[in-house]
């Protein structure tokens, strides 16, 4: 029939009108990230060997990291530090961490004034959210 | 319900009985005073609730909320949007016609308060209730064609121009459907007055007997006040916003205003020509029928708009001269047959 499209346009948008809401109100709610989401880094320093290769596998140089000899001849990690302004989150780092101490968390509110706060102490932060961090 | 029903009527005796002749000039004159500021109260509100459905209808159809900062549901959305014109700086093109360029909103927006003058709310609830009511309110929404040509002409744009050139085309070619789909129910009632029209209906509205010319007056109803499908005069894409391009501030406002003043009005003679106006079920006052059925017209107006996309110009022609047209002479053709087969049979019968 003759204009039969319009008639399935106005049930189209009808149908629309009736369904609920796809809005998220972000300022208010976290919106819903999907699941492999990479935002941004977290580290568990106690978990952390001190092995380097996630420094090694950072294809932009992110990552340095330096270490001492502890009791019984082990490393200890001493400072831990990411330069994110560089960082891809691309996860290559957390692929290669033996122990699964650095992983991604979709936590992405990461705006910042300075350009010095780019530099991330992992440890600090580690300590700051207190392991809060979701695990992706 | 009857006391509810009656109630603007005895409001209107009652503000009459305090003259000491309730038929008096100054009675009179006081009761025109009040139906005016009603009216323009009813422009303004329809403007304001008006904007914020259509905002809201725009989100509902794409599964957004629409506005929803301001006040409960963003209720107070076009409030804070009015304000805001306000205070905007009133510019005046350079090289414009600038007294032609000031009357042109001011026009665009007189129109409605003419139109709604004369629609009747309840039963012997018209401002005026005039015996050509159909005539003057096609004569007078006519004019609107003038308003854009003004505003379009006298900015001294080229998008103006065309907008304005675009207005005339487009609205002249629908003022024919438009007028040809209300003959078919004059010539069934015999006359030109919107009340009588409406107590005419007290059985069945015209759109049963008439549906052709209702389809017909919803299309070129949506065509005469230049809403999407046929928004060609102000299509943002082409020709910036035709003739409003060069508009600030509130003479813009009044440029909107008058756009949701003549939705309302079309939607009002659709409700008062085919739907039976005031006439419905005694569950509510005449003149909620009323509201409620403009404001059923008017969502299906912005529920088009949201729908379907803008139209080609030259099947917006095409449309009204090679498809309205002969359609709504057919519609007429019918009419006079049905109504000479109804007398046939009527005298045959008695």
């Amino acid at each position: 029939m003759f204009g039969k499209g319009l008639f399935t346009g106005l049930g189209i948008t009808l149908k629309r009108m009736l369904q609920p809401n796809i809005t998220e109100f972000y300022p208010e709610e976290m919106p819903k990230l999907p699941p492999r989401t990479r935002s941004s880094m977290g580290l568990d320093p106690d978990k952390c060997i001190s092995c380097n290769m996630c420094a090694n596998a950072c294809p932009n140089k992110v990552i340095s990291l330096t270490s001492e000899k502890g009791e019984s001849n082990k490393k200890v990690l001493k400072t831990y530090q990411m330069n994110v302004g560089r960082c891809l989150f691309c996860g290559l780092c957390t692929e290669a961490c033996p122990t699964g101490a650095l992983h991604v968390t979709q936590q992405f509110e990461n705006a910042i004034y300075e350009a010095d706060e780019l530099k991330w102490d992992m440890i600090q932060r580690a300590r700051k959210s207190g392991g809060k961090e979701g695990q992706a | 319900m009857d006391a509810l029903n009656q109630l603007p009527l005895n409001i209107a005796a009652t503000i009459r009985s305090l003259f000491g002749d309730s038929h008096s000039i100054w009675a009179d004159l006081t009761m025109n005073v009040i139906n005016i500021i009603l009216v323009i109260v009813l422009i303004v509100l329809a403007a304001l609730i008006l904007i914020l459905l259509e905002r809201k209808i725009a989100g509902w159809t794409s599964q957004r909320p629409g506005p929803n900062r301001l006040g409960p549901h963003g209720w107070f959305q076009t409030i804070a949007d009015a304000l805001k014109l306000l205070g905007k700086e009133d510019v005046t093109p350079a090289g414009a016609d600038k007294f032609i360029f000031k009357i042109a909103p001011m026009i665009l927006f007189a129109l409605p308060m003419m139109t709604l003058a004369v629609i009747p709310y309840g039963k012997g609830m018209s401002p005026i209730d005039l015996d050509l009511g159909i005539v003057y309110f096609l004569a007078i929404s006519a004019v609107s064609t003038l308003s854009l040509l003004m505003a379009g002409w006298s900015s001294n744009n080229k998008y103006s121009m065309l907008g304005g050139m675009r207005a005339v085309a487009q609205m002249i070619s629908y003022e024919i459907p438009l007028i040809f789909s209300l003959l078919g129910v004059v010539m069934i009632t015999q006359t030109f007055s919107l009340s009588k029209i409406v107590e005419a209906q007290s059985t069945v509205p015209f759109v049963v007997l008439q549906p052709l010319a209702f389809v017909i007056y919803l299309i070129a109803g949506i065509a005469e006040v230049n809403r999407a499908p046929f928004d060609l005069v102000e299509a943002d894409q082409e020709v910036v916003a035709g003739p409003f391009t060069e508009y600030t501030g509130l003479r813009w406002g009044l440029f909107f205003l008058g756009e949701y003043g003549n939705m309302t009005a079309v939607a009002a003679l659709t409700t008062t020509v085919f739907l039976g106006g005031w006439q419905g079920p005694a569950i509510l006052p005449g003149y909620a029928w009323f509201f409620l059925k403009v404001g059923i017209i008017i969502f299906f107006q912005m529920w088009v708009r949201w729908t379907f996309p803008r139209i080609r110009i030259d099947h917006l022609m095409g449309l009204a001269w090679k498809v309205l047209l002969p359609l709504s002479i057919l519609n007429i053709l019918l009419t006079g047959l049905g109504i000479y087969i109804y007398d046939l049979v009527l005298r045959i019968g008695g």
